[in-house]
């Protein structure tokens, strides 16, 4: 992270994602070999470095964890900004059309990636970042059955209020529900057209059920509360994903919690009962635990029909 | 004393306006100025910027100009440099005229300060090669480490003659205090983590740590007593709080800046510095910014002049473009580079700032994560039950540290601890108890020497303008009035006798 490698110093191989503000490209380390992810960061004549781009750096660079991506330089040239990260082969998008039945995966990997998530979202809260944009084209995969976390482009040190009005991408599928309510937090939501917002919150109350007030005080003095929601009951996550056996449908009843304070953290979750059988010997579970790496891998550059629900696609990074 | 606006005038609406503010941030903006144009006299309408612009001292590309020409500039052309300073300066024209430097010193293109003679001492001290400056600190007070000596009882003692004068609206603490019983335990676990010794990069001088920082780490389950009610504040949650805080105070002495660095700097001085700090305030009061983008801005400022050399003409590009990056790290809304540009007066172009802002950032290595002295006071405020006032006089207490250069060495938790301290003290709101040292992670002893400083800063007379004027407003509840006519009053208690001296005088 000392600048002194060049743009030279990397092949530009084939390109992984694009979106406004970005492009990555595979890449190698013409010294070592080593494949690299190379985010090009378009500068914008007008206002210059942008600011998702001055956060990503600044955090990611503190941010040294096995479940986080590591971004190993910045490189500057006339017009763009170069982020090298680890390669990484794909994403967790990716790997469940391609390696899942019809998206589920088998749940020795569910739990594997779960407990690296929660390693890695934990670390980041600790280092008081949320990263505000998880989601599984986000969360990337190597062939050793490692997930990281990845694109902090939307990430931010908190205390301080998120960009409410900028024109930045935000994914609504992944957003916790008080967040879509418009809680007074400083994660306050609110940018988004409100239909989105609605279309969302809809989803979620389907099956955790509709919150009223008596389920949830001071419900009704959300900004985007209505009256008008329509009253669904509480669906059993357990016939949702009959798969799950019962401490994991504990957990994730824990973790889809409506009211923020109920809902339990990252460092609670991690330990949680569901993953003793991971925890062998010291801390966390094995780093590739067996049944990942019998599991054959996805291609590195697949000819999978990507389904992506955001605009932002970064490839990840 | 008739310091100089460096303030452009009241086109400073209208040019917000054509660059695209949204109705909402216009029509603050267009009040503040109004409010301030008031008080605005016509002579002090030149701008730096102005007269930076006029002379035409820049078209250099700012990295390598400013590394490499300062000292040809300087003295091929000292009159038209001083110019632009001449707007500025009014307190030691004879400095002004000959040029800040002695002309035998070499080694003017350096990076950094070299390590010279420097002593551990509160105070910055000055390489001997300075002569100019040795001799002007003689009559200074011969620091805070000295006066130390009746340590807690003068601490004690002003607050009796507060207690008189000021309101008394505290019921809070008594209830308060009974909370913490393991207090010995505190203490002693903090013993054991006193080790922590800032890291400060090789280029930089190793600069004397104004009385090094010794933070509680890690402190006992046991005291999360007052954690759980702050749903709305993620800092505050108590799951994540301690380890959180615990980083920051990892995090914070890497974001130190050397508070040497004038020493590396030929073309600017201290009061140069305070003179741009100064304008810094006023810009980010009008455009309505955060509180933690002024801080993070001036850490910027700082750390950017610890690693460079740079020329008196470029000093205000230096602080707007700080800004600038400041803004889009912290803000929800980032002004327009064209307010900025504005704000200074023209005096930069985009462009410009654009190339500076990438300067800045790599010279940074993008590292921006500077643990905001906000954060360790809201944490703070938090063991004050939120009481409004010790924190709004304590917020315009922390941002002495910005003016005052040599409050430069203290990390920002120091920083944060003491202004809250003091502003209890002003207000009279009881001891500094167990529950506020676990909080601010500082005892007593650790604050005093932070506290001296600040009394000190706000005894002498009032040299920045812009952050007097910003906290004499209801608004901040007259901060800045109250507790300069209460410092005054009480600087002797500090063995502070020579306040008619200014800060730049006695620096």
């Amino acid at each position: 992270m000392d600048g002194k490698r060049h743009a030279a110093s990397f092949q530009q191989l084939e390109k992984l994602g694009e979106g406004t503000y970005a492009t990555v490209f595979k890449g190698r380390n013409r010294q070592t070999g080593e494949l690299v992810a190379l985010k090009e960061i378009h500068l914008d004549s007008e206002e210059g470095t942008p600011s998702t781009a001055i956060r990503e750096i600044s955090l990611m660079k503190e941010l040294k964890h096995e479940n986080i991506v590591a971004l190993h330089d910045v490189i500057h040239t006339e017009n763009k900004l170069m982020l090298v990260f680890e390669y990484m082969d794909g994403d967790l998008k990716k790997y469940m059309d391609t390696q899942g039945e019809r998206g589920a995966l088998k749940p020795p990997v569910i739990k594997s990636f779960m407990y690296q998530l929660l390693k890695g979202i934990d670390f980041c809260h600790k280092n008081r970042v949320l990263h505000r944009d998880l989601k599984p084209q986000n969360l990337l995969i190597n062939s050793k059955g490692q997930l990281k976390l990845g694109d902090f482009g939307l990430a931010r040190a908190f205390g301080i209020p998120v960009n409410t009005f900028s024109n930045e991408v935000v994914t609504l599928w992944y957003r916790a529900p008080d967040v879509l309510l418009g809680s007074r937090t400083c994660f306050l939501a609110g940018p988004v057209s409100w239909h989105y917002n609605e279309d969302q919150i809809i989803r979620i109350f389907r099956i955790m059920g509709t919150p009223t007030e008596r389920t949830w005080p001071g419900l009704t003095q959300f900004p985007e509360y209505k009256t008008t929601w329509q009253m669904y009951a509480t669906q059993p996550l357990s016939s949702i994903l009959p798969q799950i056996d019962a401490l994991g449908i504990d957990l994730l009843q824990r973790m889809l919690q409506l009211r923020p304070e109920l809902r339990i953290s990252a460092a609670e979750a991690l330990t949680h009962q569901w993953f003793s059988d991971l925890m062998v010997g010291q801390p966390g579970p094995k780093q590739h635990p067996q049944h990942l790496q019998a599991q054959q891998m996805m291609h590195p550059h697949g000819v999978i029909k990507q389904t992506v629900p955001s605009q932002g696609n970064y490839g990840g990074y | 004393m008739p310091v100089v606006r460096v303030f452009p005038d009241a086109s400073v609406a209208s040019t917000i306006a054509s660059a695209g503010a949204s109705p909402r941030d216009l029509g603050t903006l267009r009040s503040v100025t109004n409010e301030n144009d008031e008080n605005r006299t016509a002579t002090a309408r030149v701008t730096r910027a102005k007269a930076a612009a006029t002379l035409n001292v820049d078209e250099l590309a700012m990295p390598t100009k400013a590394l490499q020409s300062k000292k040809t500039a300087v003295n091929a052309n000292p009159s038209r440099t001083r110019a632009a300073l001449g707007d500025v300066s009014n307190v030691t024209k004879v400095d002004a005229v000959e040029g800040k430097k002695p002309a035998g010193r070499t080694n003017l293109v350096s990076k950094a300060a070299q390590p010279t003679g420097i002593k551990k001492t509160t105070t910055t001290t000055r390489p001997v090669a300075e002569k100019k400056e040795v001799a002007r600190k003689e009559p200074k007070r011969s620091g805070p480490g000295s006066i130390a000596a009746p340590k807690r009882k003068v601490l004690r003692e002003p607050e009796t003659n507060a207690a008189a004068k000021k309101d008394t609206t505290e019921e809070l603490e008594p209830t308060r205090k009974k909370l913490h019983t393991d207090a010995a335990d505190i203490k002693t676990k903090t013993d054991v983590n006193n080790k922590e010794e800032p890291v400060r990069k090789a280029s930089l001088s190793p600069a004397p740590v104004a009385v090094e920082p010794k933070p509680h780490a890690a402190i006992p389950e046991a005291v999360g007593i007052l954690e759980g009610e702050d749903l709305d504040d993620p800092l505050m949650v108590a799951e994540y709080a301690n380890d959180i805080f615990e980083y920051l105070r990892d995090l914070e002495c890497k974001s130190v800046p050397n508070p040497q660095y004038m020493s590396h700097q030929d073309d600017l001085e201290w009061k140069t510095r305070g003179i741009l700090i100064d304008w810094l305030v006023e810009v980010h009061t009008r455009f309505h910014l955060l509180p933690e983008t002024l801080f993070l801005a001036v850490n910027i400022v700082d750390r950017f002049l610890s690693e460079k050399v740079v020329q008196l003409d470029r000093l205000q590009l230096v602080g707007i473009t700080a800004m600038f990056i400041a803004s889009k790290y912290e803000e929800v809304l980032s002004p327009h580079i064209a307010n900025f540009r504005h704000i200074a007066d023209d005096g930069f172009t985009e462009a410009e700032i654009l190339s500076a802002e990438r300067f800045v950032l790599a010279t940074l290595n993008y590292d921006l994560s500077y643990p905001n002295p906000m954060n360790f006071l809201r944490r703070i405020s938090k063991a004050d039950n939120y009481d409004i006032q010790s924190r709004t006089i304590g917020k315009y207490l922390m941002e002495i540290s910005l003016l005052d250069h040599r409050l430069m060495a203290y990390r920002p938790s120091h920083i944060a601890a003491a202004a809250m301290y003091l502003a209890r003290l002003i207000l009279d709101r009881g001891e500094w108890d167990e529950t506020l040292e676990y909080y601010a992670g500082y005892t007593e002893e650790e604050i005093e020497p932070v506290v001296i400083l600040m009394v000190d800063y706000m005894a002498r007379p009032v040299i920045h303008e812009a952050f007097f004027k910003k906290y004499a407003g209801k608004k901040f509840l007259k901060a800045s009035i109250l507790t300069r006519a209460w410092s005054k009053k009480n600087a002797h208690v500090y063995g502070i006798h020579d306040i008619d001296l200014t800060l730049d005088e006695v620096s």
